[in-house]
């Protein structure tokens, strides 16, 4: 048997791109890194612990390991939503660079410890989402006024009080069928690679680019600090490195599948809407106020880390914007 | 005993009254989403939310209701054939051995996360409503507390003979007479 | 070997007499104890929040409460007597008219409890009335309740649909055909059996069903309206997008207060005895879903997925092999598990295998779903069953019910083998309705 043998739970649902890509790939690499040393052995959502309390699970000791967003813990503190990415946020490949040779795993790190006492991995950096399947053209602005939009987290917000928006909230099963009869005008999911077996193109005729309500997303796999610290360190540090592995490995996953997804998308009767830059760029200001209004709020009440790591995000990617010309660009616009 | 018997049973009514309002108020949640979102164009943030919540409540509430009132189903046409003072032994020993003590402990997982949920102000984890959940997860606890001592009160009817299993009518009962 | 226990001592535990709810949390707790120990309870409590806070199932209380109403109102009573005036001296006519609700509200709702109890609270009482027997009559209310998931719009599709990473619409699509198909095996199996054993399914004696025609019509139209009027309100705020399925419930529920109102038929002894029933039936519902999760969470954890995965490796018959063996391991599961379990094990084991050997993963759902149909009418674990229970008077035995279900079962049977030997009946529409 190995050395050391953990149970994950997921907040994703088995089967899924996401969890084959994130989790299952995570628990293949360490397998075969530690060389069966350590055994992952992952449950999706809903099996050991329901999707959203994947974080509590592993606080209360049902299972050693979690797989888990930032995303779902927004709610709770908004310093999450820097981690996760935000509407305004960093580009994937951005993203990537921030999380590490920028210093934001370790600021995850940190944060989980000293707030949740987890000891966490990223495992997985997303390309940028669909910002809208949708049954009205959004190109502009005024566009988004009214539009009943399914869509949750930040950019609810954002869409609301910015741009006269309605957000509302569909059950992840019911979204194709409600988009289908117009229920709702518009709704936003994941990647191309994931929504193009969702099928919502073959009912919704516009899809809106670029994704800047999601510009990546971000998973990671954590453990209860005691059990990372009982480790014996070279368990620890191939770990991480399977962790790193998993991240970039499921990164290029991700892009190749969305490539593919696009061009299977063009040979449909959808039509692809790239928004006006002025539009896309005013969501993303407004996205990035919306973080600095929390980040200030939370500042007055004492707690300094979301200013912080907002500071942090916000000067990479300022930096990232204004030095990163020299990159070729392969778009055919 | 008289006293615990006569404060559970009014525990589980009390509970079936409350239960029962609830179901009301599932109707008029939702008729409102679906009439502000279709004729209005402005749907709620909070109805989703407020659905599986009392949809939740229901189930709880009516969990200790639903056991007086012997509903939950059971596969008894082999059974029915051991003698009747076995029958009430089984399930009379099952519930008060078993039954209550599972629930007794479901009832103190979900006190604790209640209170827990309440100290630290949690809130739903992806709605935009954001609502705090201790509420909720209060009446899953009173819910589950209601149905554990239910299980001792028909713990004790079919040890004492007073109740057989399978023995309340059924829904349709009325059509035999 | 830890999973397959599991099962036996539910079986014990089933048959014994214990409550079928009560069964499966007992062996859930006792076998995940020998897993998570003194943390069992913390961890058996998500699955039954997970429970408690599930959208979906807010439709339940929502088309019971619309049943209990209908059934306590005038309502019911109106519309099967205008059955029985037209099809009352046919062969099996009420039976045959039960079918037809059965389709009728299914295409209006996507839970089989909620199906088989609203129209089984109307239609039990007519068929004992004109001398149906028990076991046509059992079969016929099971069978039916189970059209609720076959025709769309449908739960059990939708939460296949997204295991499977299959689109939600072409399943819909798909599912249209063989749910029509098995509508008319169904039609077809009363219509054999009445005609040949007129005794079991008695025409009405003709001065129940004789009267002048424009008095007919009266009645028949007063008692077709409401009944229309709801399907139209639920269908209509389904198919105009102004509702979810949960809401089109809702929907479905304050008009029937309505029009009992309007009948003048409502009062307050009506009210609370129908959300007595409502909170009963729900609550029963709803501790079996919760307890089926917890049993599936523990047979997850004890090595059931991996025991299936291994299985599936050692047999290695080609794509038949691979097909006839997951429809057996599901038709065998229906024995035992609810739906939900049965999707939530196997489904993510399937899928991936189904997709690597070429299968195409829409025939292969339509297959597993008629499956899974037959799994709510096979005994002993028969939510079906459980849910006509919970209604039917007890000179209705289990015997009449499992016999009743019998023939139904050889019906779906009928669909299935039609499916694998005409694909086209499941990948037809779908690849016409909602073409890229
Ligand atoms: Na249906
Ligand atoms: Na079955």
């Amino acid at each position: 048997a190995a050395e050391v043998e953990w149970k994950m739970t997921a907040a994703i649902g088995e089967g899924s791109f996401l969890y084959q890509n994130f989790m299952e790939r995570f628990a293949k690499n360490v397998g075969m890194i530690t060389q069966d040393r350590v055994e992952i052995q992952p449950f999706g959502a809903g099996v050991l612990a329901p999707a959203f309390k994947a974080f509590e699970a592993v606080q209360d000791g049902i299972v050693e390991a979690g797989h888990s967003t930032p995303s779902y813990l927004v709610n709770q503190d908004p310093t999450n939503a820097i981690f996760a990415s935000f509407p305004g946020g960093m580009s994937p490949e951005a993203t990537m660079h921030w999380v590490y040779e920028g210093g934001g795993e370790k600021m995850l790190q940190d944060f989980r410890r000293a707030d949740m006492g987890l000891h966490s991995l990223v495992v997985g950096i997303g390309t940028s989402e669909i910002m809208a399947h949708s049954n009205v053209k959004i190109q502009t602005i005024e566009d988004l006024k009214g539009v009943k939009y399914r869509t949750s987290g930040a950019f609810a917000a954002v869409l609301q009080e910015e741009f006269g928006g309605v957000p509302t909230v569909v059950p992840g099963n019911e979204i194709y069928t409600l988009l289908q009869r117009k229920g709702v005008d518009a709704i936003e999911w994941s990647t191309p690679g994931a929504n193009i077996s969702e099928g919502f193109h073959e009912v919704a005729p516009y899809m809106i680019m670029p994704g800047v309500h999601q510009p990546s997303f971000l998973w990671e796999v954590f453990v209860k600090q005691e059990t990372w610290d009982a480790l014996p360190g070279d368990l620890q540090n191939l770990i991480t490195a399977a962790a790193k592995l998993s991240t970039y490995e499921s990164f290029t996953r991700f892009g190749d599948s969305d490539i593919k997804a696009m061009a299977q998308f063009r040979d449909t009767k959808v039509e692809v809407v790239l928004m006006d830059r002025d539009a896309s760029e005013g969501i993303r200001e407004a996205g990035r106020n919306w973080a600095r209004a929390k980040a200030a709020s939370l500042a007055e009440g004492g707690n300094t880390r979301m200013q912080e790591v907002l500071d942090s995000y916000l000067a990479y990617q300022a930096d990232w914007a204004a030095n990163s010309s020299y990159l070729v660009r392969d778009s055919a616009e | 005993m008289t006293f615990f018997r006569n404060s559970a049973e009014m525990l589980s009514a009390f509970l079936g009254v409350i239960g029962r309002l609830t179901i009301f108020c599932l109707i008029a949640a939702m008729l409102y989403e679906v009439v502000a979102r279709y004729a209005f164009g402005a749907p709620t943030l909070w109805a989703f939310d407020i659905s599986y919540m009392l949809n939740g409540s229901i189930f709880l509430l009516g969990a200790a209701y639903s056991l007086r009132e012997d509903a939950h189903v059971r596969i008894d046409f082999l059974s029915q054939k051991f003698p009747l003072r076995v029958q009430q032994l089984l399930n009379g020993l099952i519930y008060l051995l078993v039954m209550a003590p599972i629930f007794g402990a479901f009832t103190w997982v979900a006190g604790s996360k209640a209170y827990k949920a309440f100290a630290s102000g949690e809130v739903e984890a992806v709605s935009p409503w954001a609502p705090l959940v201790w509420p909720f997860y209060a009446v899953i606890a009173i819910g589950l507390l209601a149905f554990a001592l239910q299980f001792v009160l028909e713990a004790i009817k079919y040890l004492s003979g007073e109740k057989c299993p399978g023995g309340t009518d059924a829904e349709l009962q009325d059509l035999e007479s | 070997m830890t999973p397959l226990l599991m099962f036996a001592a539910l079986f014990v535990l089933v048959f014994a007499g214990i409550p079928v709810a009560f069964s499966l949390i007992i062996i859930a707790v006792g076998f995940g104890y020998t897993v998570f120990g003194d943390l069992i309870f913390l961890q058996l409590y998500g699955p039954l929040l997970h429970t408690a806070s599930n959208f979906v199932l807010a439709a339940i209380p929502l088309f019971i409460f619309m049943g209990a109403v209908l059934e306590r109102s005038g309502i019911a009573k109106r519309l099967f007597f205008a059955l029985q005036l037209w099809l009352g001296g046919a062969p099996g006519g009420l039976a045959l008219s039960t079918i037809a609700m059965c389709a009728i509200f299914a295409a209006a709702s996507g839970v089989v409890g909620a199906v088989e109890i609203v129209v089984g609270l109307m239609a039990i009482p007519a068929m004992m009335k004109a001398k149906y027997k028990n076991d046509l009559i059992a079969g016929t209310i099971c069978a039916g309740g189970s059209l609720g998931t076959i025709i769309p719009p449908s739960v059990i599709v939708v939460v296949y649909a997204s295991i499977a990473q299959l689109s939600i619409g072409q399943l819909f699509a798909a599912s249209i055909l063989p749910g029509l198909l098995m509508v008319l095996f169904f039609v077809g199996y009363i219509l054999f059996r009445s005609v040949r054993n007129p005794a079991d399914a008695p025409p009405l004696p003709p001065e129940e069903r004789s009267m002048p025609l424009p008095e007919k019509l009266k009645i028949t139209f007063t008692a077709l309206v409401p009944p229309l009027a709801l399907i139209g309100m639920v269908l209509g705020s389904l198919l105009m997008g102004a509702a979810s399925a949960t809401e089109a419930a809702a929907v479905g529920a304050a008009g029937t207060l309505i029009l009992t109102m309007l009948f003048r038929e409502l009062n307050l002894k009506l009210l609370m005895d129908s959300l007595g029933v409502t909170l009963r039936i729900t609550a029963m519902i709803m501790l079996i879903v919760a307890g089926g999760t917890m049993f599936t969470s523990i047979f997850a954890v004890t090595g059931g997925g991996n025991l299936v995965r291994d299985t599936v490796e050692t047999i290695g018959y080609g794509n038949a092999g691979i097909i006839t063996f997951f429809l057996l391991v599901v038709f065998f599961a229906g024995f035992v598990l609810d739906w939900v379990s049965i999707v939530l094990i196997f489904i993510p084991i399937f899928a991936p295998i189904v997709r690597s050997a070429g299968i195409d993963p829409i025939w292969f759902a339509m297959m597993v779903l008629v499956v899974i149909q037959t799994s709510y009418l096979t005994p002993p674990m028969a939510p079906s069953i459980f849910y006509l229970r919970s209604i039917a008077p007890r000179s209705m035995t289990y015997g009449q019910m499992y016999r009743g279900v019998l023939p139904f079962v050889g019906a779906q049977m009928l669909v299935l083998l039609v499916i694998i030997l005409f694909p086209a009946i499941a990948t037809w529409l779908p690849s016409i309705l909602v073409g890229l």
